[in-house]
């Protein structure tokens, strides 16, 4: 067994009735999941499509999503699954992008994440990385071929799509529901088999759930296995929350990144509810701390590099280590703990956004002298983007305008909520815009 | 109460046409999870998941309604809580 696409196979000789898929009205036995692939290989082979080549689509909430990502594997593609919302020009200008440059061998992905400089990367993950992750978490997490897992977050992310390997690997049910918009489909998903259950959420809707769900939440305390959070902060409240509302279930919080894939994870359900905590290193990962504070990574489950950028990928992954921006240490247990990040990249309910991108696209609306992106703090998303902006002489802030303008040019996440206006942007002596002043002010610690 | 709305909801949701045909379909999680908050904070109503249907959410005259049901349920707990002797 050397990729995903051959345990669908497996699976649909051996278990071929075995629910493998649910997506709104669609439900796919293995059998049917095999039989869909192979013929989407056949439709994409007729258009052209050959091993190598790298294939942007867009990552929406669907079977028929999942079919074409796996057809592109077994085809001998590389899938690049972009933000469904994606705005069309910038979907072309990444497609243009990824054209120009070719993948190592054994590369399976290309995964797009936000960069420090504004621009998206393209992350290349291996065949053997997602083996090693799908490892990782069947190992750190107790995944089980009887288990029905609820994915309802982007397919893009790592937080979704890994979750997609450990489940395919062992042959359980994969139940996709578009997002949490409408909570009863949320909620309904864990009544549709009679089995087990497991889902990852992230912090914020983790806080959600707890806001406006604990009786539903707390109806489901014998049905739900584990939870997973990750890609953020969780709050030591909403630990303590989950903890009383499913007291028998295992709660987990990863640590995970797309650069680094799937490297520890601590279940706070057992004795141990602290804030920031991540466990201990997985199978297939190891973890130190460096010098400076940061926690680095080595292990199968790292990425290959980032695509048609050798300067940026050998910024952080040298002697196959990854050095991240996250300030970290481990405890004499030998558990990882996560203190913040180094960087200028704020985390807005687990989307990492980079405030350089934001401001980029706020000083092409006309009425902008000048602007920064900040972030303050939200009673859900933990936090949420701040744009403060120098007006033109004259020029009145139509805040709806200007997040209009924001959206034609970014993803959805990635225009702030939150509009000012300022009489000058604080900078600093070289002209760089004065970051930690302003992190300062939203901990109100400026004077 | 519907212009209150408006103005507390558009501030908060500047991508948000609030004009839509249905609101519902304008919306993500965040969004419709925002609109429950602040409806909830503002009007001092409970609010549940359960309330986040598209129905409710079709327009801002349904969010009134949604609004003024809860503060009708609201009072008649009162009243149950504290009945007026004659």
């Amino acid at each position: 067994m050397n990729c995903l696409e051959d345990y669908i196979r497996l699976h649909a000789a051996k278990q071929p009735e075995k629910v493998a898929l649910i997506c709104n009205d669609d439900r796919l036995t293995y059998a049917d999941l095999n039989k869909s692939v192979d013929a989407r290989v056949a439709n994409l082979r007729n258009q052209g499509y050959s091993p190598g080549k790298v294939v942007c689509l867009r990552a929406e909430a669907s079977a028929a999503f999942l079919v074409t990502y796996f057809a592109l594997h077994r085809i001998g593609c590389i899938p690049a699954p972009l933000e469904q919302d994606m705005p069309q020009h910038v979907f072309e200008a990444v497609e243009a992008g990824l054209h120009r440059h070719s993948c190592p061998e054994g590369t399976a992905d290309v995964l797009y994440t936000t960069g420090t400089t504004g621009r998206s990367k393209g992350v290349m993950i291996s065949t053997d990385t997602i083996i090693a992750n799908a490892e990782n978490l069947i190992e750190g997490q107790g995944f089980t071929p009887e288990l029905a897992f609820v994915i309802n977050g982007p397919l893009n992310h790592i937080g979704s799509l890994s979750k997609v390997y450990p489940n395919i690997l062992l042959g359980a049910t994969i139940i996709i529901v578009d997002g949490l918009k409408n909570l009863d489909r949320f909620f309904d998903a864990f009544e549709l088999l009679d089995t087990k259950y497991a889902t990852f959420l992230v912090p914020a809707s983790i806080r959600l759930l707890l806001q406006f769900s604990q009786k539903r939440i707390a109806s489901l305390a014998d049905k739900i296995d584990f939870i997973e959070t990750g890609a953020a902060a969780i709050a030591e409240n909403d630990m303590q929350a989950l903890c009383r509302l499913l007291p028998h279930s295992r709660l987990y919080n990863t640590y995970a990144s797309t650069e680094t894939g799937i490297i520890a994870t601590h279940n706070w359900n057992n004795g141990n509810c602290t804030s920031g905590c991540l466990g201990k290193p997985m199978p297939n990962s190891q973890v130190f701390i460096t010098d400076d504070g940061l926690i680095a990574c080595k292990g199968r489950t790292l990425m290959t590099g980032y695509i048609g950028d050798p300067e940026q990928t050998n910024s952080i992954l040298r002697n196959r280590t990854i050095y991240t921006a996250d300030l970290g240490s481990i405890d004499s247990n030998g558990c990882l703990h996560l203190k913040g990040r180094e960087d200028d990249i704020i985390n807005v309910g687990g989307f990492k956004v980079s405030p350089t991108e934001v401001e980029e696209a706020a000083l092409s609306y006309p009425a902008v002298r000048d602007c920064i992106c900040t972030s303050t703090p939200h009673a859900i998303t933990g936090q949420a983007l701040k744009l403060i902006v120098v007006l033109h002489e004259g020029e009145i802030l139509d805040k709806r305008a200007l997040a209009l303008h924001l959206r034609k040019k970014l993803e959805t996440y990635k225009v702030p909520m939150i509009y000012q206006t300022a009489d000058k942007i604080q900078r600093t002596f070289n002209g760089k815009i004065n970051r930690k002043y302003y992190r300062q002010e939203a901990n109100g610690h400026t004077q | 109460m519907k212009d209150k709305i408006r103005k507390l909801l558009e501030d908060a949701l500047p991508l948000v046409d609030f004009d839509a045909p249905f609101l519902f379909s304008e919306l993500d999680s965040l969004g419709v999870t925002t609109i429950l908050m602040i409806l909830a904070d503002e009007f001092q109503v409970t609010m549940e998941a359960t309330d986040a249907t598209p129905r409710n959410f079709k327009n801002i005259d349904s969010l009134q309604s949604l609004v003024s049901r809860k503060l009708r349920e609201r009072e008649k707990q009162e009243e149950v809580k504290s009945p007026t002797n004659p």
